[in-house]
C-alpha cells in the first residue's frame, strides 16, 4: 500500500478529488491524501517538516524558486513520448526561467483587452483588430469614456486596477523590463527608457485621457462587466463572463501595439511539483500526469492536445486565448522575490503618480532599490 | 482609537508631517533604517547619492573608482547603520564613511591592487617605509614594528613625535579589545620591540603561536579600528560589566486561560509585567478585538483573524491607554511570509542579526518586555503573537512565551532574525496627560467616553466590515456580521472543501472573542435606558457566544485534515445562523443605546 500526500493551496478541491478517485481506481494499492494549505509559508513549513508531503500544488511561484525544494521534472517530460512537443511553450519557458521544471503549471492566466461590443456599436466605432495601437486604444478609449457634467463617469474606456504587474505587459510591448533577465537587478531596467515611457503613456490615460478610473474616484459605471468598454480582462473575467452566459455580449482583442513593437504578454500561474523528500516521486509524477495532463483540471490547459480535444482552439474567446500563451515570457515577480514582496508599496507610489503627478521618471529611478 | 486607524493603513509610520525640515526627515529615516527598513535606507541614499559621488569623486579624480567606492560605503553603511549614536548626524557619518572608503581605495592603488598582507608587513624592507599613513592601522602597526634604532631616529623630528605620540594614544583606546594574553604578546612585540623568539622564551610558547597572536591581535585591532573611525558603538565585552543576558519576570495576567486573541493577550501580559494590570475583558473592550470577526473569500482559512492593519491598531491602542511605542517591522524577500493580507506593506529588510536583537536588548535592559510575532509557535498554532521577556548574548538566546507552553520558550537569534516577518514592539515612556480641561475631565468621564467609542466601532464594524482592506488583489476578507453569511456560505458551497483546521481555530477564538464582548458590555459606564439596553446586548452576546461554542466544540482547535461531512457542514450552518441572529440583535440593542445616548447629550447642551 502506498500513500501519496497531496497538498494544495487551493479552495476548489473537486477537480482534484475526481483525480484522485480514478487514479486510485487505476492503481489499486495507492492512496492520495488530499491536504489543504492556507499559504506558501505553511506549504514550506509542511515541506521542511518531518511529515512533509509528496506534492505541493501552490498558487504562486515563490515556492518554485526554491532551489532543491522540489524535484526537476524535465527527465520525466523527455521520457513521456509527445509531451514536450504537446506543451504550449510559453508557460513551458517561463516555469523553467531557472533551467529546471520545479512543478507543472496550473491556474494559468493572461490578460487580453476583452470589449464591450454593444458600447463599441453605440458609439460607432469598429471592433479593435489585432494590428491596434496604443494611439488608436487611446483614441478609442477617449470615444468611450461618458462623463455628466460633474465629471462623474456613468462609462468608462478601459478597466484596469493599480498594480505594477497588470502594467507590465504593456512595458515589455515597448521595448522595457523592470528587471535584468536574471532578476538580479533593476538598474537599467526600472530606469530605461522604453519602461519610462510605457509607465507613463499608462499615467497618462489616468491623469490626462481620462479613460480609467483613477483610485477611490466617484462612479457610477458599476462592475466591470457593465460599465467598461473595454477591460484588461484575465482569463478568470472571461470565464466569468460565460459562466454567467453574457459573453455573447463581449469580444476579445490582444493588447495594443506599443512604439516598442515587442509582442510579449504576462502569464500568471501556479504550479504542481513533487517535493524532493517524496519516497515515490516516479508514483508522484505519474498522478501528476494523470490529474494535469490527462484530466481537464484547469481552465487552461497546457497542452495543445487537451486545448484541442476540449474544444478551446475553436472557441471563439477561449481561442484568442490559447494563441496568446505562446507569447508570455517571465515577468519581475518570478524572477525577484524582492521585487516580488515590495508589490504594494510599489503600488503605494503609483497611487501617488495617477493621483498626484507624482514624476514617473524619479519615481522610477527610485524603484531600483526594489530588487 | 483602533477604529479610525486602519484607514489611514497605507500612511501610518512613515508620514512626514508638513513642516519638517530635511534633517528632521533624514533623522527619521535614520531611525527607521537603523530598524532594518530597507526603504528608508533606499531614500536616505537616494537623497544623498549624487554628493556622495560628488564627493568620491573630488577625493578619488576617478568617476568609475568614485563609484565603486560609493558602493563599498553604502554597504558598510547599512551594515553599521544599527550602531550609529546620534542618529542626527547621519550625512557627517556616511561622508566619513566615504572618505575612508575613498582612501582605502588609494592606497591599494585602485581595485585591482590588494592589500599588504601582515606577513609582508612584518617582513617587508623599509623601501615602502617612508611615510606612515596614521589613518590605516596597518600603516601605524608596520611604523610601531621598526626597529627602535629606527624610531629613535625620526624621533628628532616634531612632527613625527607629535604623531608617534597621537598613534600611542590610539593604539592603547583600541587595546581593551584584545585578551590579557593578547594584549601582553602585543605590547611585548610593538612596544618593548622584543623578537618573537624572546617572546617565546618568556611565555614558554613556540615562536610560530607568538606569530599567531600577534596575527590576531592585529586582525581584532583593525577591526576595532574600524568601528572607532565611523563612530560606532564599542561591542560589549565578556567581563565588561555590560548586561550580557537578562530576564524579566512575567506576572501572570488576570486572563487564565490567556485569551485566544494572542494579540491582545500579550500586550496585556506585557502591560502587566510592568504593573500595569487590566481586566480581561475590559481590555478586549478597549482594544475593540471582543467585536472583531473577519473571514477568507477563499475558504474557512483562520488568517482573517490576523488580517488588519498591525501597525496603525497598535500605535492606536496604545495611544488610547496612556503609551508610547516603538515598532520594528518588515519581510524578508527571500522566505514565504504569512499572512499577506497584513504584511504586503512591510518593508524589505536583510537578515541581519544587528537590525533586530539590540531593539530586543535595549528594552529588555529596561525592564520592559517586547511584543513579538512568532512564525515559530507550538502547533496547532501557525503563528501568533508573544512576548519576548529575556535574552543572553552567550547562548544566543531569547525567552519568548508560547500559547501552548506556559512555561516560555526560546528561540535563538538566529529563528529571530530569520522569521520571515518581522515584528516586534516596544513600551516606550507613560504619555504625560494633556494639561488643562481635558487632564480635569474624571475618571468615570473618560470611561465612558472610552465605553462609548468601542460600542460605536462595534455597531460600525459589525454593519460595515472592517476598513482595513488588503491591496492585493486575489485576497479578499469579509468582516462584521457579513462573515457570518461568507463562512455560511463557504459551507454550503459544493464547489470548496471548507478547511477543518481552520475553522476550529475561528470557531474557539471567535466563541471566546463573543464571550469578552458580553463581559465587557456587562461592565461599562452607562446610564439608565442606555445601560439597560447595554446589558440586553451583553446577553444576547453571552447567546452568540453559546452557539459559537456549541461550533467550537464540533470543530475542535486540532491539526488534522480529516474532511468535514456534509451533515456535520448542516450541523454548523444551523449554530452559525443562530449566532448571527443573536449578534444582529446585540448590535440592534447597541445602536438603540447609542440613539438615546446621543438624545441625552443633545437635550443636556
Amino acid at each position: 500500500m502506498k500513500e501519496l500526500r497531496f497538498m494544495t493551496e487551493f479552495q476548489h478541491l473537486q477537480q482534484v478529488a475526481d483525480a484522485k478517485e480514478s487514479f486510485e481506481r487505476a492503481n489499486p494499492g495507492v492512496t492520495i491524501v488530499i491536504e489543504q494549505s492556507t499559504d506558501h509559508f505553511e506549504s514550506k513549513n509542511a515541506y521542511l517538516s518531518d511529515e512533509a508531503p509528496d506534492i505541493i500544488e501552490s498558487g504562486g511561484w515563490a515556492l518554485f524558486n526554491n532551489k532543491d525544494m522540489f524535484v526537476d521534472l524535465n527527465p520525466y517530460v523527455a521520457d513521456a513520448e509527445g509531451l514536450e512537443k504537446d506543451f504550449y511553450e510559453g508557460p513551458m519557458r517561463v516555469a523553467r526561467h531557472n533551467g529546471m521544471l520545479p512543478g507543472l503549471p496550473v491556474d494559468v492566466s493572461i490578460p487580453l483587452i476583452v470589449f464591450n461590443k454593444e458600447m463599441f456599436e453605440r458609439a460607432g466605432l469598429t471592433f479593435p483588430a489585432e494590428d491596434w495601437t496604443w494611439d488608436d486604444f487611446i483614441e478609442v478609449g477617449k470615444k468611450l469614456t461618458i462623463r455628466n457634467e460633474q465629471g462623474v463617469a456613468s462609462q468608462f474606456g478601459f478597466g484596469i486596477g493599480v498594480d505594477i504587474e497588470w502594467y507590465e505587459p504593456f512595458v515589455f510591448r515597448n521595448g522595457g523590463s523592470y528587471l535584468s533577465p536574471d532578476g538580479s537587478t533593476a538598474r537599467g531596467y526600472i530606469d530605461s527608457q522604453a519602461t519610462i515611457e510605457a509607465i507613463r503613456k499608462m499615467i497618462d490615460a489616468y491623469r490626462v485621457h481620462g479613460i480609467i478610473r483613477k483610485p477611490d474616484e466617484p462612479s457610477e459605471a458599476g462592475q466591470l462587466h457593465e460599465g467598461f468598454a473595454m477591460i484588461f480582462g484575465f482569463m478568470w473575467f472571461t470565464g466569468g463572463l460565460i459562466y454567467h452566459k453574457i459573453d455573447d455580449k463581449f469580444g476579445v482583442v490582444g493588447l495594443p501595439k506599443m512604439p516598442g513593437g515587442d509582442q510579449s504578454n504576462m502569464i500568471y500561474m501556479g504550479a504542481a511539483g513533487i517535493i524532493s523528500k517524496s519516497q515515490y516521486p516516479r508514483l508522484a509524477w505519474e498522478f501528476l500526469r494523470h490529474y494535469i495532463i490527462e484530466r481537464h483540471s484547469w481552465p487552461l490547459p497546457i497542452t495543445r492536445s487537451q486545448a484541442k480535444e476540449r474544444g478551446l482552439t475553436d472557441h471563439r474567446l477561449w481561442s484568442r486565448y490559447m494563441k496568446e500563451l505562446d507569447c508570455v515570457r517571465p515577468s519581475g515577480y518570478y524572477l525577484s522575490e524582492k521585487w516580488n514582496s515590495s508589490r504594494q508599496l510599489i503600488n503605494e507610489d503609483i497611487n501617488k503618480m495617477i493621483l498626484n503627478g507624482t514624476d514617473v521618471s524619479q519615481t522610477l529611478r527610485s524603484w531600483t532599490r526594489f530588487a | 482609537m483602533a477604529f479610525e486607524a486602519e484607514d489611514r493603513a497605507s500612511t501610518a509610520n512613515k508620514a512626514v508631517p508638513a513642516g519638517m525640515t530635511s534633517a528632521d526627515r533624514d533623522q527619521s529615516l535614520v531611525e527607521r533604517a537603523q530598524q532594518g527598513d530597507t526603504e528608508a535606507f533606499g531614500e536616505l541614499i537616494e537623497q544623498h547619492r549624487n554628493k556622495a559621488r560628488g564627493l568620491a569623486e573630488r577625493l578619488t579624480g576617478d568617476p568609475h573608482m568614485a563609484d565603486d567606492v560609493v558602493q563599498d560605503a553604502l554597504i558598510r553603511a547599512f551594515m553599521h547603520m544599527g550602531s550609529l549614536v546620534d542618529t542626527s548626524r547621519f550625512l557627517p557619518w556616511f561622508y566619513r564613511i566615504v572618505r575612508n572608503q575613498a582612501n582605502m581605495r588609494l592606497r591599494r592603488g585602485g581595485p585591482h591592487r590588494k592589500e599588504q598582507p601582515f606577513v609582508s608587513i612584518l617582513t617587508s624592507s623599509e623601501t615602502n617605509s617612508s611615510r606612515v599613513d596614521w589613518e590605516d592601522l596597518d600603516s601605524i602597526l608596520y611604523h610601531l614594528a621598526r626597529t627602535a634604532a629606527d624610531a629613535a631616529t625620526r624621533e628628532h623630528d616634531p612632527a613625527e613625535h607629535l604623531l608617534r605620540k597621537e598613534m600611542y594614544e590610539t593604539i592603547h583606546s583600541l587595546l581593551h579589545c584584545l585578551s590579557r594574553k593578547e594584549r601582553d604578546i602585543f605590547k611585548a612585540y610593538f612596544f618593548r620591540q622584543l623578537s618573537p623568539d624572546e617572546i617565546a622564551d618568556m611565555y614558554r610558547m613556540t615562536t610560530g603561536s607568538i606569530y599567531t597572536y600577534i596575527h590576531r591581535s592585529r586582525q581584532k585591532l583593525r577591526k576595532e579600528h574600524v568601528r572607532v573611525s565611523l563612530g560606532l558603538l564599542p561591542e560589549k565585552k565578556e567581563g565588561s560589566g555590560l548586561a550580557r543576558h537578562k530576564l524579566l519576570e512575567m506576572p501572570a495576567w488576570q486572563a487564565d486561560p490567556p485569551i485566544m486573541s494572542t494579540f491582545v493577550s500579550n500586550i496585556g501580559r506585557m502591560l502587566a509585567a510592568i504593573s500595569d494590570q487590566w481586566e480581561a475583558a475590559e481590555f478586549m473592550g478597549v482594544s475593540t478585538f471582543a467585536f472583531r470577526m473577519k473571514l477568507s473569500d477563499k475558504t474557512t482559512f483562520a488568517d482573517g483573524i490576523y488580517v488588519f492593519d498591525w501597525r496603525a491598531v497598535l500605535q492606536e491602542l496604545m495611544k488610547e491607554i496612556g503609551y508610547e511605542i516603538s515598532i520594528l517591522c518588515g519581510q524578508l524577500a527571500d522566505s514565504p511570509v504569512p499572512l499577506l493580507g497584513a504584511v504586503e506593506r512591510f518593508p524589505i529588510v536583510l537578515r541581519i542579526e544587528e537590525a533586530v536583537i539590540p531593539f530586543i536588548r535595549k528594552h529588555i535592559d529596561v525592564g520592559k518586555p517586547v511584543l513579538y510575532f512568532d512564525t515559530r509557535v507550538t502547533k496547532p498554532y501557525v503563528h501568533e503573537w508573544s512576548v519576548i521577556y529575556g535574552y543572553d548574548d552567550g547562548a544566543r538566546v531569547v525567552h519568548l512565551t508560547d500559547p501552548m507552553l506556559p512555561e516560555g520558550k526560546i528561540l535563538s537569534y538566529d529563528d529571530v532574525t530569520d522569521n520571515p516577518v518581522r515584528f516586534l514592539a516596544g513600551f516606550g515612556s507613560k504619555l504625560e496627560q494633556a494639561a488643562g480641561k481635558t487632564a480635569r475631565r474624571s475618571r468615570e468621564t473618560r470611561a465612558r467616553e472610552q465605553a462609548l467609542r468601542t460600542i460605536r466601532f462595534a455597531i460600525d464594524y459589525a454593519k460595515n466590515g472592517c476598513d482595513y482592506r488588503p491591496r492585493t488583489s486575489y485576497l479578499n476578507y469579509t468582516s462584521g456580521l457579513a462573515a457570518y453569511d461568507r463562512w455560511i456560505g463557504h459551507l454550503q458551497n459544493p464547489h470548496i472543501a471548507p478547511n477543518r483546521y481552520g475553522m476550529g481555530q475561528l470557531s474557539a477564538v471567535y466563541a471566546e472573542a463573543k464571550r469578552y464582548a458580553a463581559l465587557y458590555l456587562r461592565g461599562v459606564l452607562l446610564d439608565g435606558e442606555a445601560m439597560r439596553l447595554a446589558l440586553l446586548a451583553s446577553e444576547a452576546y453571552e447567546q452568540t457566544a453559546d452557539a459559537m461554542d456549541e461550533l467550537s466544540r464540533l470543530v475542535p482547535f486540532i491539526r488534522t485534515s480529516e474532511v468535514l461531512s456534509p451533515d456535520m457542514r448542516e450541523v454548523c450552518v444551523v449554530h452559525l445562523e443562530k449566532a448571527k441572529m443573536f449578534e444582529s440583535a446585540a448590535i440592534g440593542y447597541l445602536e438603540k443605546s447609542i440613539a438615546i445616548t446621543a438624545g441625552e447629550e443633545g437635550n443636556g447642551q
